[in-house]
């Protein structure tokens, strides 16, 4: 028998390596193609992220500041007690201009007393110093280009097709670049799961049919959701845009958001 | 004439990066999860994991099953935008066995949404609760029809 090491053998040798490097992943590609067709056919519970295109519109006119979208955005995700929120309400307050100043307006003063939570106590100034005060509920703005999700350097945030921006928990290493990258402070981490967590829009409840917990539970409707792709008849989203002139936050930013405000002041960040 | 012949640097240097490249193919499509990919640079699989938790409100719709006389009297008077849990708090488990009864409610479900507040809208009812009156709301507000007095 030869056994001499010679060049037809080696490079043989290195084919059938290679051959088996290659057939891998396309094994893999075959599996995750039948997969593929398993999911789409799975769907049983009929939904797919493809067919929608979420959207959340605020009427800060009509928030009253009553807390309860945080108080039912808690409950319903197992939000952390403490300061973490994924839905906080602002309340700005904007003083009228000392005499002779020579401004338009006063400093503005921001507080969020617990998220507000609990609504909101008295305010710091006697009502005649007040010129303008007002609501503005917060949560992910559901960016159309996340800076959060550039920044994950795992792939555990990112953008699902039907606009939700969401986590993957088992992925999440806790790093905490997206907490920094988002603009609106949106994320936290969380104490308990050492993961970034944010609003989720209620993904476990939209895809049921069901409307976000806040937007359930806001008791004048300031929070209207609804789905570019399938309107309703007599659609609340788009009597909200006929009714309203609409803006969002830091647009400067670039981010696109899909988060609508109507009634905003120009001290809203 | 010289044959050409691989130097036998290079040949090794040429096997030592197929053994890494190799390797890290293998060990990529061994750790790399099934759905990663399947709609971006993501794990598919996370977006069915979080819309598999159990909703904790019920939502109108579950109340509407029972009490649509209820509702029906909500919705013709100015309390028509409120959800029942709004009031009457997480009533999951009142909707899936009615005999666990929802919270039972006190005035200041009522407080803390009409207490006058300068930063609540203008449009809003609002009272100032001291100077009010110092019973009970419903003795003079039925909550499902707020403008209707008992």
């Amino acid at each position: 028998m030869n056994t001499r090491f010679n060049r037809r053998g080696a490079l043989a040798r290195l084919g059938g390596i290679l051959a088996g490097v290659l057939a891998l992943p396309i094994a893999r590609t075959a599996r995750a193609a039948v997969q593929r067709v398993f999911v789409s056919s799975g769907a049983a519970r009929g939904y797919d992220p493809s067919k929608h295109k979420w959207l959340m519109c605020i009427d800060v006119n009509k928030c009253i500041g009553c807390g309860l979208c945080v108080e039912a955005c808690k409950k319903e995700n197992g939000v952390p007690e403490g300061p973490y929120f994924r839905t906080w309400i602002e309340r700005y307050i904007i003083p009228k201009p000392k005499p002779g100043s020579g401004q338009t307006r006063g400093e503005t003063l921001v507080d969020c007393p617990n998220g507000g939570m609990h609504g909101f106590p008295e305010p710091p100034l006697p009502r005649d110093q007040i010129e303008h005060s007002f609501f503005v509920p917060k949560l992910c703005n559901l960016c159309e280009h996340s800076p959060c999700v550039q920044v994950c350097p795992v792939g555990a945030t990112f953008d699902a097709p039907d606009g939700a921006v969401l986590i993957d928990p088992n992925y999440c290493i806790g790093c905490g670049f997206c907490i920094q990258a988002c603009p609106y402070g949106c994320r936290f981490l969380s104490p308990v799961t050492k993961t970034a967590e944010k609003c989720t829009l209620c993904y476990h409840r939209i895809t049921r049919g069901l409307k976000p917990a806040c937007a359930e539970i806001c008791p004048t409707q300031a929070r209207i959701f609804g789905d570019l792709l399938n309107p309703v008849p007599d659609d609340p989203i788009q009597k909200f845009y006929e009714q309203n002139r609409v803006q969002v936050l830091k647009p400067h930013l670039g981010t696109a958001p899909r988060v609508l405000y109507a009634g905003l002041d120009k001290e809203v960040r | 004439m010289r044959r050409f012949q691989m130097p036998p640097q290079i040949l090794r240097l040429v096997l030592l990066t197929l053994a890494i490249v190799g390797s890290y193919m293998v060990a990529r499509a061994f750790l790399t999860p099934a759905t990663f990919g399947q709609y971006g640079w993501y794990r598919g699989a996370a977006l069915e994991e979080l819309a598999a938790r159990t909703p904790v409100y019920a939502g109108k719709k579950a109340c509407d099953e029972c009490h649509s006389d209820i509702l029906h009297k909500l919705a013709g008077d100015a309390h028509k935008t409120l959800s029942c849990e709004a009031c009457h708090g997480v009533s999951r488990t009142h909707a899936e066995n009615p005999d666990v009864l929802p919270v039972k409610l006190t005035g200041s479900h009522c407080i803390r949404c009409h207490e006058a507040n300068p930063s609540r809208p203008a449009w809003f009812k609002q009272i100032v609760v001291k100077d009010h009156y110092s019973g009970k709301c419903t003795e003079c507000h039925i909550p499902h029809q707020p403008t209707q007095s008992p």
